[in-house]
């Protein structure tokens, strides 16, 4: 059984098979969980049901009626609700589908063609995951700069001109270069799981396969791909997530603006709730993000029997 | 650490092997390519921050000429110092109480076998995923009620309970994975559950709680949205809020704002060219297995 697996498995304690306890069973043993135990109600557990309750009975004058789903109402019917998930479809699907393929292929090419070069490459790729989403966020905002931001420039001298628009400040284009922006700062990560997932593939198999002759684009579609699908499943629920949590990124570089165009929830939640004072809808749409969430943890739990480690799993 | 893919690749016989190799070659080229290009935005920003004002709206990347006049200017007129020590105080004492949290709680749930862990480890699993976008709300108005709002506690705890269960996730599969023997050994020999997890447990799994160490630290130290509505006082602010707080005053002058932003940046990538190593070897140690 694989690690991720049996994490899978503990979600379902009644189908684990029974274990000896080495240590038989002390009162004493309880004190290991108590910390966790206690910081997760606190700031996990507490949070969630005080804002599921918030969601139903605070009232504000954001809030349509007084019923209990007023809040819900008044979420569900607003513009800015519709192109806010609109907006997060198209982030999930360019961020999740383009840093697979590049983190992938990056993953494949630096683990099977590099030596003394690896360990800086893959460096390379990662530093903009750990510079601070801050940092980021103004020194792409420059970049994109129209007249004295580089990219204009660079753009030129491959025959692009962008006269003179401003990618960030245009309704139609400034998800589409927030999500640009994401891809450069995640796509590392992408590969650094499939870098691990590479290292799970015996070499055996590989031998095996390429000893029949399989190469380039065969080998990628009857080894790689297949055996790499634990990695991507779990990318794929991680970008979903990661797609829910967005916030920084478009908070700093348009602030969900022009007139809302590339709002997410993470901004509305944040205008709503610390600029409006509108806590009730600020709450439902709290609510209905962890909807999401949870739907989504239960599926990948339950249906897609794959782990929740961000390492990937399954089986070698 | 040497992969074994490429010793996979390398072993191909015969007339495949100079093809391959010229192969090799080009590949390592176009992903240096790649690479450099990867990294234009991070050169940019240090280049800019080494700009005179009147360079500093050139569209070039690089500039040949370089000063430290912007240093001068940020040093001279702002506390840096105490952003520093706020992101070192909560991102440190973070990384502490999730390691600690999270081994404790891993080794009663795989080797001690505490009744309600199970219950109790399928909650946290349930709550994984949860984004905290979701969560800004209730948590800023629970720190209120408790007066945690503009301390170091208010951020610690928050980031300490939602990065355990990341850690925990990662170190049970660990834990799980280790040969019972050894554990059996150390109880015949008088072990208690204490002796058991520091002498046993804890050295085996060395690799795996440096990677979580490294990882929260990383988290914690960039971590914006909280940091955002928690920290409103100017001296309790985490470097994290710092660029956008400066991108207003020096809006006309971003060699300065630069200089401000290589300057958050460069300690977390200076410490990560230092952990890399253990970084990805904890990453590997933790998920190869059988």
């Amino acid at each position: 059984m694989s690690s991720m697996t049996k994490v899978a498995s503990l979600a379902r304690p009644a189908r684990r098979p029974p274990e000896p306890r080495l240590l038989g069973r002390r009162r004493t043993h309880y004190l290991y969980i108590l910390p966790t135990t206690l910081l997760f109600v606190a700031f996990v557990l507490y949070p969630i049901v005080s804002v599921v309750a918030m969601s139903f009975f605070s009232k504000d004058s954001a809030s349509a009626g007084t019923g209990p789903l007023a809040n819900y109402q008044a979420v569900l019917t607003d513009p800015i609700f519709s192109t806010a998930v609109v907006n997060m479809a198209i982030w999930a699907v360019l961020t999740i589908t383009i840093q697979m393929v590049v983190g992938g292929s990056l993953a494949y090419l630096i683990e099977t063609h590099t030596r003394r070069t690896k360990a800086v490459l893959r460096t390379a790729f990662l530093i903009p995951m750990v510079t601070s989403v801050s940092v980021v966020a103004i020194v792409w905002q420059q970049f994109y700069a129209p007249m004295y931001g580089p990219l204009e420039n660079l753009l030129k001298s491959i025959g692009v001109s962008m006269q003179g628009i401003s990618l960030l400040g245009q309704p139609s284009t400034a998800i589409y270069a927030v999500i640009a922006v994401n891809i450069w700062m995640y796509t590392g990560f992408s590969m650094l799981l499939y870098i691990v997932g590479l290292h799970r593939i015996s070499s055996e198999i590989l031998d095996a396969a390429k000893a029949d002759g399989a190469t380039g684009l065969r080998l990628a579609r009857h080894i790689l791909i297949p055996m790499l699908a634990p990695t991507t499943k779990s990318l794929l629920l991680l970008g979903i997530i990661g797609t829910l949590q967005t916030f920084a990124l478009v908070f700093l570089m348009t602030n969900g603006g022009p007139n809302h165009a590339s709002d997410v929830f993470g901004t509305q939640i944040f205008r709503s709730a610390f600029r409006l004072n509108h806590m009730g809808y600020a709450s439902a749409l709290s609510s209905i993000t962890l909807a999401i969430a949870f739907a989504l943890t239960l599926l990948q739990l339950r249906v897609l029997h794959t782990g929740l480690s961000p390492t990937g799993g399954g089986n070698a | 650490m040497a992969g074994t893919i490429p010793n996979a690749a390398r072993r191909s016989a015969g007339h495949t092997s100079l093809r391959r190799r010229w192969f090799s070659r080009t590949t390592v080229v176009v992903l240096a390519a790649v690479a450099g290009l990867w990294l234009l935005p991070i050169i940019y920003m240090v280049d800019v921050s080494l700009r005179g004002p009147n360079d500093a709206f050139d569209p070039a990347i690089v500039l040949p000429s370089a000063t430290l006049v912007n240093y001068q200017t940020i040093f001279h007129d702002n506390p840096l110092l105490g952003y520093f020590v706020n992101s070192i105080v909560v991102a440190g004492a973070t990384t502490i109480l999730v390691a600690v949290g999270s081994t404790l709680f891993a080794y009663a749930l795989s080797i001690l076998r505490v009744p309600v862990g199970r219950l109790i480890y399928a909650g946290i699993l349930m709550t994984l995923m949860v984004p905290i976008a979701a969560l800004v709300v209730p948590v800023t108005q629970e720190l209120k009620g408790f007066g945690l709002l503009n301390t170091y506690a208010g951020l610690i705890g928050p980031y300490t309970a939602l990065g355990i269960p990341f850690a925990t996730v990662i170190l049970v599969s660990v834990i799980d994975d280790l040969p019972l023997q050894v554990q059996e050994a150390a109880i015949v020999d008088g072990a208690n559950s204490w002796r058991l997890l520091l002498d046993v447990v804890i050295p085996m799994v060395r690799p795996s709680i440096v990677f979580i160490m490294i990882w929260q630290f990383i988290t914690s130290w960039n971590e914006f949205f909280l940091a955002l509505t928690v920290m409103t006082d100017g001296e309790m602010k985490t470097l994290a809020l710092i660029p956008q707080q400066y991108s207003g005053v020096y809006l006309s002058s971003p060699g300065a704002l630069f200089a401000i932003l290589a300057l958050v940046a460069m300690p977390l990538i200076l410490l990560y060219l230092l952990v890399q190593r253990w970084f990805v070897a904890g990453l590997l140690e933790g998920s190869v297995k059988g």
